[in-house]
């Protein structure tokens, strides 16, 4: 298990490095100097020059150059921005909580949701219901994901008014960021506001979360479905019902558990896409996470603010990625073993 | 080879018209097919079937109304934007910019990731390994943001989203050709081959490549959807095509100023899309399902 970690751990730190190179050779076609693209400061005054010259070591040759550049980034330094003239580390820890807080609330309504009807799905075996559950699915997988976001803003926002459509929670309420998640906060501050806060704060999450959670759920229920389908016509489940257990008790004690392995390793594939499809609701609900920062950051040619939000989020993809593969082979062994049998 | 027919069996079908027997016994992918042939039909010849140039602007019909709607009318089949144009022409239009462009880029892409997948995938040890640490931090980042990267250094345009979405495929495909021949290379039957004498060039195309081609018809199905998706999210995001173009997904960028009075403009050709993706995924469905019992 040790050299399993060992191994994914080189495999984090080798495909980070190849990132930062990317990224590295990304600011040197932006259409400003280096000097500007890595730090950010347009007009640099001689003796600022002097010390962004120094700090990326521009003046020598490449290869000290970008190790100058990941000490930088590594350190946590990832100059200012252009436009706002903050530092960039700062303006993400405001925006990287707001995205979480979608993508986690996002996430939890594909698994409470998705899990319950796939299993349910596939103790189904009439074709219509078989035929309904693949056309929902495949058209959930193929709805843009920013015109369904104006669709449900216009029917349950404007026409029905029943939920604000926009931002992240009313002007009104001015909560202090404590653990940077808005929910929580507001709860947090509900000695000044009464639960009124918490209320807002909800309903502002709940088209923005539901429009990301379409493409999760569906694969959820697919998932769920076909290895639920797949467990349940095994011997240990027939040797479990020939014991006389109750179906409930086979079911969540003996099947789901081996019918969520699957579901859990899906999860590490869909990171991609669904962080492509958080950006777009960011978008178009104008939730201030960091899709919405860093699409901004590209209309106003915000170099910094882009490498910024790059790096970030492939880092946070990587990174969970690897998590999802190590929690993924503890939990099934059976898989370790095919790795090493690749390489 | 004659085949002597004693038994009043029937012939075995081949492989080829098995999977179409599988495929074509599934409605659903049926479906995707026919409408994927009226998408392209749409796309050859839509510039003839329009009513309207796309850019022409009729001032005596601002945000007409759908035909079925009470104060429609039939000239304007899809209704009119805030400028007078015709819905329908610029949808129909718009096929060849946002299905036509995704049909160039995966061509382009699979090309490209087909010959450095197969490279990467018979090679072996440090090189592959190295190559596939590459591969992974490519894939890391996401396709759509990889597309904005591009898009951030080349600048918004049509012609640049190109570049950017073929550049965000062509690590999918690698990565998925790369580890098909890496998993049949495996395999006992290519052991077999090589102590019969074949070479890596014939183990390659006569004897890997056959098994490997429909995991690669699947990829374009899948490279497909993603490309319709991403070249639309592009345009609304206004980093793709710009302002006066018939690309959907700006079609959709420029009707949600007048949503509220006009939500037409933004449903029709967000159905547009669907419809193009979804008959995409039913025919990517439909082949999966066709080809799996062959695999397993």
């Amino acid at each position: 298990m040790t050299w399993y970690l060992v191994r994914r751990l080189n495999l984090f730190i080798a495909t980070s490095c190849v990132m930062l190179m990317v990224l590295f050779y990304v600011t040197h076609l932006f259409p400003v100097s280096p000097a500007v693209a890595l730090s950010g400061i347009a007009d640099p005054s001689p003796s600022q020059q002097q010390v962004i010259t120094q700090a990326y070591s521009l003046n020598s040759n490449i290869i000290s150059q970008f190790i100058a550049y990941v000490q930088n980034r590594l350190s946590g330094d990832f100059g200012v921005s252009l436009t706002s003239h903050h530092p960039i580390s700062q303006e993400l820890f405001v925006v990287l909580p707001a995205s979480f807080e979608l993508a986690v609330i996002a996430g939890l309504i594909a698994l409470v949701v998705g899990i319950p009807i796939g299993v349910l799905a596939s103790f189904n075996h009439h074709k219509m219901t078989q035929n309904v559950i693949v056309a929902t699915t495949l058209t959930g997988y193929s709805l843009p994901v920013f015109w369904i976001g104006l669709m449900l803003a216009h029917w349950f926002g404007i026409q029905q008014d029943w939920l604000p459509v926009s931002g992240q929670i009313n002007l009104l309420y001015e909560i202090k960021p404590v653990t940077g998640f808005l929910v929580i906060d507001s709860l947090l501050a509900s000695k000044q506001y009464g639960m009124s806060a918490f209320y807002d704060a909800l309903q502002h999450i709940i088209l923005p979360a539901v429009t990301l959670s379409i493409l999760p759920l569906t694969v959820v229920i697919r998932i769920t479905r076909s290895a639920m389908q797949n467990v349940m016509s095994q011997t240990y489940i027939r040797a479990a019902e020939a014991r006389g257990l109750h179906t409930g008790q086979i079911i969540i004690k003996h099947a789901l558990p081996n019918a969520l392995i699957p579901v859990f390793k899906q999860l590490g594939v869909m990171l991609g896409p669904f962080a492509s499809y958080a950006i777009l609701v960011e978008v178009s609900f104008a939730w201030p996470g960091v899709g919405y920062w860093l699409v901004s950051g590209i209309y106003q040619r915000d170099y910094t603010v882009i490498q910024g939000g790059v790096f970030v989020v492939a880092l946070l993809i990587i990174f969970l990625n690897i998590l999802i593969d190590v929690i993924h082979s503890l939990v099934n062994p059976i898989t370790k073993k095919e790795l090493y049998g690749q390489n | 080879m004659a085949r002597i027919r004693i038994y009043q069996d029937d012939a075995i079908p081949s492989p080829t018209k098995r999977t179409w027997m599988a495929f074509s016994s599934n409605p659903f992918a049926l479906i995707g097919l026919w409408l994927l042939f009226v998408l392209v039909f749409v796309m050859l010849f839509g510039e003839l079937l329009a009513p309207f140039p796309p850019e022409l602007q009729d001032p005596n019909a601002l945000l007409l109304p759908p035909s079925w709607d009470q104060s429609g009318t039939v000239t304007h089949f899809f209704g009119t934007d805030e400028l007078g144009r015709d819905i329908l022409s610029r949808v129909l239009h718009g096929t060849h910019l946002t299905f036509g462009l995704s049909l160039i880029v995966v061509v382009a892409a699979l090309i490209i990731g087909f010959l450095l997948g197969s490279l990467s995938g018979m090679m072996s040890g440090i090189k592959s390994s190295i190559l596939g640490h590459l591969l992974d931090a490519l894939l890391s980042i996401p396709s759509l943001i990889l597309a904005m990267l591009v898009v951030a250094v080349l600048g918004a345009g049509l012609e640049n989203v190109f570049w950017a979405v073929g550049l965000a495929l062509v690590p999918q495909f690698v990565r998925a050709i790369h580890q098909a021949i890496h998993e049949e290379l495996q395999k006992e039957y290519v052991t077999a081959a090589r102590l019969d004498g074949a070479n890596s060039l014939q183990i390659y195309w006569y004897v890997i490549m056959p098994n490997v081609w429909d995991i690669v018809i699947i990829q374009v199905t899948l490279a497909l959807s993603v490309a319709v998706l991403d070249i639309a999210a592009l345009g609304f995001l206004n980093l793709g095509a710009q302002a006066p173009s018939p690309e959907w997904g700006a079609m959709v960028m420029q009707g949600t100023e007048h949503f509220l009075i006009a939500p037409w403009t933004v449903t029709i050709p967000g159905v547009a899309i669907l419809i193009t993706v979804l008959a995409i995924n039913l025919v990517g469905d439909g082949l999966r399902s066709a080809l799996s019992p062959q695999r397993n």
